[in-house]
């Protein structure tokens, strides 16, 4: 690294801390972005920062000198973090609106914008402001682009990534219970359309979306494989439905599924072999990672914990059986148990008076917890996972929703399987299923296949080089 | 069985901020509203819907102190109170936002939102101070705003709306009325809005929303009131009322849910 001297810029990271890519870039100097972050939405900007963070150190390998505080190189770097910062949050800015927004000068702005765009980190296009002519700086990004789009019971939530992987924006809306399909696929298709736009990218540039269903989903054909599950949804072909909107392929999944692959390739699951992932909110679900590859079952639809048999003469469930674990600790239900003695509350209600020592919330958290962990303790001892990662809403109360569940995997899965078993929180928290959902888009782009291919042709296929006729 | 409110739940041991009982408003031979009862409570987003004429702005303005009702009372915080003019309503902590939005687009967002009440210092405007005010109030309300300098013609429709609420919220209301806030929006805009009126509730205050677009009613309401020729057909909380049965109790199709079922 020391050889490297004449790059003089260095850029430094925020949360960058890990060195997995030292082979490229070292960062030793981490300095602290100085923009006051919202509380709720600091763990997004966290992982997504780590992931921009990996493409920053891609584009240019980085002097490791780190500069005297107080020092005029100092300044200089912080006035970079903060222009880099502000791009994004609004996803693009033109220099004039960059300079309002953090407090430099329009000249230094456009000094600074200059330099990141020479370095490659940011990248610029000629637009109009209120008539006037200005310049559209955005962040630079790897070619192509992947949306994911999640639904839950209660609201959606579309991100756009670009191809590496880095979620550029991100959007949630509420919705209604019992929300229709065909109104929540048009609002993502616009809300796609509309992000593309801030970005000033082209249609093209898309190259496939991802949809989280919160109901069982048949791998092949993308249908919902259990009507009643997630109403105002049955029969409607999402993949199809979305595709003829947006004109792209469309992959459609189960969204606990999703939170499983976001946990194992960015999250708490990384470097396990068989995980156990949990979702807990609204609803109950699970994704089994085995061999260190999501397992989807015969039509695709595992992993449906949340329908595992918990009291055979319980409340009939939306999927027409009897007892289901997600009619005993599911979100609904457990609001539903506090209607009378709190009134008619959101999730979100109950976790805060739970996180204030409201016993009654937290008696209701608790067992479902205990539930979840019965459920669980059975499942673990069929295939004896080397890791149980709680997600989910619900997951975000802590210890008032894991200890009980830990607790009762341990008293009742087999001692040498308990043994071996690590419970966490996941560690994407609410973000695991969107950033499952863009990874699953990534993985199931054609184009990034069909370039694979094409940069390592099988040694079996000999393709014919056209000057071999000469 | 009928799932009619007749009395709003008590929401965890919280008082109403504001109750209407038995109000009427006419306009000479027209009964604008008849014997309404509303209450909101701390933390709640109370929809009104109802068709065109239905008395949702008559509703609202009754509120908002534009016009006095003919009968009836109205209580904040449990004790009785005149809403006299709009700027009564504002002392007493009710804080409207009006479909046109009333913002200056050729000031600043912070010249809007300190206009009429900018801050001095002897004599001199605090720019600074109001500066700061303006991105503590916009990060606290969670809005994506570009820098507040800029002038308000710039911002987009959902950029303004939030612009406009958040000018309420300096006044440290307790309710906030929104006048069809997402009519006119793009998809994005309104959901920048809708996020904004669910950081509304949960920093505890009481929101009542009019609007005509059912789908955002049942994905931010925590009750829905339904209007239909100036009477209140019903209060239901969302999670009982399907889309279909609002509709039929809007154009009045049905009187009661239970008549549907």
């Amino acid at each position: 690294m020391g050889g490297n001297a004449s790059c003089d810029t260095s850029v430094s990271l925020a949360d960058w801390g890990r060195s997995r890519h030292s082979g490229t870039a070292h960062v030793e100097h981490v300095f602290c972005v100085r923009t006051v972050k919202e509380p709720h939405d600091t763990r997004t900007k966290t992982a997504m920062s780590i992931r921009s963070a990996l493409t920053f150190a891609r584009v240019h390998s980085v002097n490791a000198k780190p500069p005297t505080p107080g020092s005029q190189s100092s300044l200089r770097e912080s006035n970079r973090a903060r222009i880099v910062e502000a791009i994004r949050q609004f996803g693009g800015l033109t220099q004039v609106e960059l300079a309002g927004a953090t407090g430099l000068s329009a000249a230094s702005v456009s000094n600074i914008v200059k330099e990141l765009t020479t370095l490659g980190v940011v990248q610029t296009a000629p637009s109009t402001r209120s008539g006037r002519r200005a310049q559209h700086v955005t962040l630079a990004r790897t070619p192509g682009m992947v949306g994911g789009v999640q639904f839950g019971l209660r609201h959606m939530r579309v991100a756009l990534a670009d191809s590496a992987g880095t979620i550029l924006a991100d959007h949630q809306l509420p919705l209604g219970t019992d929300h229709r399909a065909d109104a929540g696929l048009d609002r993502a298709a616009l809300l796609i359309a509309d992000m593309l736009e801030t970005f000033d990218a082209e249609s093209s540039e898309l190259l496939s979306v991802a949809v989280a269903l919160p109901a069982p989903v048949q791998r092949a054909n993308g249908l919902i494989s259990s009507p009643g599950i997630l109403r105002g949804w049955d029969n409607v072909a999402v993949s199809e439905v979305m595709a003829e909107r947006i004109n792209k392929p469309v992959y459609v999944a189960n969204s606990s599924n999703m939170g499983a692959l976001g946990e194992l390739r960015h999250g708490a699951a990384q470097g396990a072999q068989h995980t156990l992932y949990i979702q807990v909110g609204q609803r109950i679900g699970a994704g089994l990672i085995i061999g260190g590859e999501l397992f989807w079952g015969a039509n695709g639809s595992a992993g449906e914990f949340g329908h595992t048999t918990s009291d055979p003469d319980g409340q009939i469930c939306r999927c027409g059986n009897r007892g289901c674990l997600e009619t005993v600790a599911g979100g609904n239900v457990l609001l539903e148990a506090l209607r009378v003695s709190h009134g008619v509350m959101t999730l979100k209600d109950m976790m805060r008076y739970a996180g204030d020592g409201d016993l009654g919330c937290m008696r209701a958290i608790a067992d479902a917890g205990r539930a979840i962990g019965l459920a669980a303790a059975n499942l673990c001892n069929v295939f004896n996972p080397e890791r149980v990662v709680v997600g989910g809403d619900l997951a975000k109360t802590g210890a008032i929703l894991l200890d009980p569940l830990r607790e009762t995997i341990e008293r009742f899965a087999l001692p040498s399987t308990a043994e071996s078993i690590h419970i966490v929180p996941g560690s994407l928290a609410g973000d695991a299923e969107i950033i499952g959902t863009i990874a699953y888009a990534l993985e199931r782009s054609d184009l990034l296949h069909g370039y694979s291919t094409q940069q390592r042709p099988s040694p079996l296929t000999h393709t014919p080089d056209p000057t071999e006729d000469q | 069985m009928n799932n009619a409110v007749s009395g709003p739940t008590p929401r965890d041991r919280a008082k109403p901020i504001i109750s209407l009982r038995n109000v009427t408003k006419r306009f000479n031979a027209v009964h604008a509203l008849t014997h309404v009862d509303l209450d909101v409570f701390p933390g709640e987003v109370v929809a009104l819907v109802g068709d065109n004429g239905s008395g949702k702005s008559t509703l609202v303005k009754v509120l908002a102190g534009v016009y006095q009702p003919d009968e009836g009372y109205v209580a904040f915080d449990g004790e009785h109170v005149m809403i006299n003019s709009p700027s009564t309503a504002q002392s007493i902590g009710i804080a409207t936002v009006f479909q046109d939005l009333a913002l200056s687009d050729n000031l600043t967002i912070v010249n809007n939102l300190f206009l009429g009440r900018e801050l001095t210092t002897s004599g001199l405007l605090h720019e600074h101070e109001m500066e700061e005010q303006a991105t503590s109030l916009f990060r606290k309300l969670k809005a994506r705003m570009p820098s507040i300098r800029t002038p308000v013609a710039q911002l987009s429709g959902g950029q303004k709306q939030s612009v406009a609420i958040a000018r309420t919220m300096l006044g440290n209301p307790k309710v906030i009325l929104l006048d069809e806030p997402t009519s006119a929006l793009s998809v994005s805009q309104s959901a920048e809005v809708l996020n904004l009126i669910e950081s509304l509730r949960e920093r505890g205050l009481g929101v009542v929303l009019v609007s005509h677009n059912l789908a955002e009613v049942r994905a931010v309401a925590d009750r829905i009131v339904v209007l239909r020729l100036g009477k209140n057909i019903g209060t239901f909380h969302t999670a009982d009322v399907s889309y279909e049965q609002l509709v039929a109790l809007i154009t009045g199709a049905t009187d009661s849910l239970s008549g549907l079922q």
